[in-house]
């Protein structure tokens, strides 16, 4: 019965976040699209990876991919706080401008998928595992290096936030599976 | 060795000698131009690249000028080629000039020559000094320079993109504009933004792109203004501290690292606004940010800048009539300060009120149960400079009071019974909520009284259980308003009959300023007068009007007002003299706003007297009259023709036609007035055989 109850919430959740992730990447593409057109960055420019976590493959159980995810979007998360940081100290800002809203907001929904994705993993029976990272944070030695990191900062929460996407879709139906799984093994446990 | 000069003469040994002289001479000034110029020595460069200035110094000798090449390694272009004078330091003894660059120093490797000069007499050229640039292969990275200059709005700059080691240059962009560009080197390119706009609040960013590779090289720049404050004065509300204050002025487009900072007398501030423990009674703002610096000077003493805070915790103490708000103050310094103090009362009044320390205004001339809104500000008396802030608005109600009297009239019914009306109290002059009325009858002549109380939506009262007032019977009606705090005053009226045979009747024509009502003043009259209306048709409890005037008046013009004028319709207009002691009618008049061509239907009686048919028709009747009946047409309708048979005045209401042939008839009798006619009534009559 706690199982049953487990799947239902498991597939219910999944989607949930999975609507979450969906929404961050609605807002980083439009951040970029608006990153973009405010420093005249040509289109095809080059960004550079910052987030080196093992995307999630479908080879993994669920705790595993969760795991994966969790700690790429808390990389991101620190990341985009730090990118924020910076563009406030060393550019000012206007609070109430388009790119300033829409920066806040990307911020509170990562920050949103974030906690919903540790509290997946949570019920997947995992624990998130502290960043033992203790390099510095990124300093730029120039503004135009560092309007370059921030672009980096936005395309690698996107690819993430897509990423989210794709792993909570594929748990979503994974879920929906479970029940003929169960009812099968049940029959066999009588059996014997 | 100079030529010897045979120089012919006449003169034996005197020109001789003078001539070995001369030689002489001319030999020493050779031998002292043939000086060899030493070669500059140890040449040393020492780069400042911030503000892209080189500074070259040497050990040159005796010499004072130098030529001076400055070339582009690479390609050996001469970027500079002069004579300069140099200036020998006095510590070490070394020449030293500054050379200040277009290019960022990085932008490639320099070669600097110098060679001492004298004349058309030059040194050998020293070896040459480079100053290594960024786009050396060791550093095979993509570059740009200059970083993050700041510069003013209209500077010129000069930028350079060194080429990835292996790649290829594509384009230049300063901002979205695609740049031309200068080579310097193999890896090294140039572009110069002239005049330069205003950047971005993030800065203009100079792109490099390069052939096959989707990297950027880049650098931001921000164009801006220096700082330019105005208005920068201080004064005190405490009078210990100072409160400076400035305007920004012009933006300087520059945020972030790159915003103006301020100081006054050496100590940091904020934006526009510093608080500075103590009063100096001199100050200097400076302002400064990447472009310039900028200082204003301010003088004063402290009682001449003294601007009170708003006034604190505003509360009153309220009576119907009047009321006392005071305040607090926060400072104790305010109890020996000579203030003046100006009192706005609901956006209306402001009354003025000053002394030491003020902290309460008396308020007169207040009506009772009304709101109030009051704010206050204040300022110094003795040096005024300007006046503080406001106060948060205070607002109260003032206590009611015992309601102002009602306005009283009476109305005569057709029996001869009366109403007794009184004016509604507005809200003003009810002066709390009203409770009711209080009507009492005061029989003189039986000294009896009786009281009625009426709700206060009542506004008047018939008298129909009491007899019918005929003849001498003298009463009096009193009618009081009551509410929470009492009684108004009584306001009384002398009940009794009027007399309106005798009061002469007057048309009134209706204008766009009303009726117009005009008459005769006695001098010897010292009463106010009364005008009331109302329908000429006035059923029970048809509504009057009426108004008040003083003595003396002799016209007035009514207005729509609880009686509303209609067309068709005849109004009664009567001038009372003394209405509150002994109203006697003076004047009437009748008119209408428009006349109309209506008149109702009457009977009409048609009788054939011998050969005679006599019509007679009943009187129209008041109601049924649209406008003043001027008179009645008769007409006879035979064999389709009306004839007109008579005109006839509005008080003939019958009519005989004589001596018609025997036949049948239809008589038609129209009613007129200015506006037109009316049918009102119409018999038809067979006659029979007469005369016989």
């Amino acid at each position: 019965m706690a199982g049953t109850r487990t799947r239902g919430t498991s597939r219910t959740t999944a989607a949930k976040v999975a609507n979450l992730a969906a929404l961050v990447q609605y807002e980083c593409t439009n951040l970029l699209v608006l990153y973009r057109k405010r420093e005249n960055l040509p289109e095809d420019v080059a960004s550079d990876r910052l987030v080196f976590v093992s995307p999630p493959s479908s080879q993994l159980d669920t705790r595993s991919k969760l795991l994966s995810l969790h700690s790429a979007l808390d990389k991101c998360h620190s990341l985009l706080e730090r990118a924020i940081a910076l563009e406030k100290e060393d550019l000012g800002g206007d609070e109430t401008g388009e790119y300033e809203n829409g920066r806040r907001r990307l911020k509170d929904q990562l920050l949103n998928l974030l906690r919903s994705t540790e509290e997946l993993l949570k019920a997947a029976g995992g624990q998130t595992v502290r960043s033992l990272d203790g390099s510095e944070p990124y300093r730029p030695s120039n503004v135009f290096h560092q309007k370059l990191w921030v672009y980096s900062v936005f395309t690698e929460v996107k690819l993430w936030s897509e990423t989210a996407v794709a792993v909570l879709q594929e748990l979503q139906s994974d879920a929906a599976k479970e029940p003929s799984k169960r009812s099968k093994r049940s029959t066999r446990s009588t059996r014997r | 060795m100079p030529r010897l000069l045979n120089i012919p003469t006449s003169k034996p040994n005197c020109g001789s000698v003078w001539v070995a002289f001369v030689l002489l001479g001319i030999s020493a000034l050779n031998t002292q131009a043939k000086i060899v110029l030493t070669v500059p020595q140890q040449v040393r460069l020492s780069p400042n690249f911030f503000t892209q200035q080189l500074t070259i110094s040497w050990f040159g000798g005796e010499a004072t000028t130098f030529d001076l090449i400055i070339l582009r390694t690479e390609f050996n272009e001469t970027v500079f080629y002069n004579t300069v004078p140099a200036v020998v330091n006095q510590d070490g003894g070394r020449h030293q000039w500054t050379w200040t660059s277009v290019e960022p120093l990085e932008c490639t490797s320099l070669s600097v020559k110098i060679r001492s000069r004298d004349g058309i007499t030059k040194s050998e050229w020293s070896e040459p000094q480079i100053l290594e640039g960024r786009d050396l292969p060791s550093n095979s990275g993509h570059q740009m320079y200059p970083q993050d200059r700041v510069v003013p709005v209209g500077a010129n700059t000069t930028f350079c993109c060194i080429v990835e080691e292996g790649k290829e240059f594509r384009e230049l962009l300063y901002g979205s504009t695609k740049m031309n560009v200068k080579r310097l080197s193999r890896r090294s390119y140039a572009t110069t933004a002239v005049n330069q706009n205003l950047s971005g609040r993030t800065g203009t960013n100079v792109i490099c792109r390069f052939k096959d590779l989707y990297k950027l090289a880049g650098s931001v720049v921000f164009v801006g203004y220096p700082p330019l404050p105005t208005n920068f004065e201080c004064i005190t509300h405490d009078l210990t501290s100072a409160v400076c204050s400035w305007d920004r002025g012009r933006d300087t487009n520059l945020y972030g690292k790159r915003k103006t900072r301020y100081s006054i007398n050496k100590r940091d501030c904020e934006v526009s606004k510093c608080v500075l423990p103590q009063w100096d009674g001199n100050w200097t703002l400076v302002a400064v940010n990447p472009l310039g610096q900028y200082s204003l000077t301010y003088s004063a003493e402290l009682l001449h800048r003294v601007v009170p805070v708003a006034p604190d915790k505003l509360a009153g103490t309220t009576h119907p009539w009047n009321a006392t708000v005071q305040w607090q103050w926060p400072y104790d310094s305010y109890s020996t300060l000579a203030l003046v103090c100006q009192v706005e009362l609901a956006s209306r009044n402001i009354l003025n009120v000053s002394g030491v320390g003020v902290r309460s205004v008396f308020l007169p001339h207040l009506h009772p149960n009304t709101k109030y809104r009051v704010r206050v500000r204040c300022a110094s008396q003795n040096h005024f400079f300007k006046w503080g802030n406001w106060s948060k608005e205070f607002h109260f109600t003032t206590r009611s009071s015992a309601p102002e009297a009602p306005d009283v009239w009476m109305w005569m019914n057709r029996d001869n019974t009366v109403r007794v009306m009184w004016k509604p109290l507005t809200q003003w002059q009810s002066h709390g909520v009203l409770t009711g009325y209080q009507v009492t009858l005061w029989n003189l002549e039986e000294n009896e009284k009786q009281t009625s109380n009426l709700s206060p939506k009542d506004n008047s009262l018939n008298l129909t259980g009491w007899a019918s007032i005929t003849g001498d019977k003298k009463a009096i009606a009193t009618v009081k308003a009551k509410n929470t705090k009492g009684m108004s005053q009584p306001s009384s009226i002398m009940l009794g009959v009027i007399d309106d045979k005798s009061v002469p009747l007057a048309r009134t024509i209706y204008s766009s300023s009303g009726f117009p009502l005009s008459w005769q003043h006695d001098d010897n009259r010292t009463c106010s007068y009364l005008v009331e209306w109302c329908e000429a048709v006035c059923t029970p409890d048809c509504t009057v009007d009426w108004i008040r005037l003083d003595a003396g008046s002799t016209h007035v013009s009514i207005k729509d007002s609880i009686v509303k004028f209609q067309p068709g319709v005849r109004y009664n207009f009567s001038l009372y003299e003394c209405p509150s002691t002994s109203p006697v009618l003076i004047q009437r008049w009748q008119g209408y706003i428009q006349e109309l061509p209506r008149f109702t239907s009457v009977n009409l009686e048609i009788n054939q007297q011998y050969c005679d048919v006599v019509l007679s028709w009943e009187e129209i009747p008041l109601a049924g009259r649209g406008g003043f009946l001027k008179g009645y047409k008769v007409y006879v309708n035979n064999f389709s023709n009306f004839t007109l048979l008579a005109d006839l005045s509005p008080k003939i209401r019958t009519y005989t036609v004589k001596d018609l042939p025997t036949s049948t008839y239809e008589f038609i009798v129209k009613a007129y007035g200015s506006a037109g006619q009316d049918t009102v009534s119409t018999a038809t009559i067979r006659l029979k055989q007469c005369g016989m």
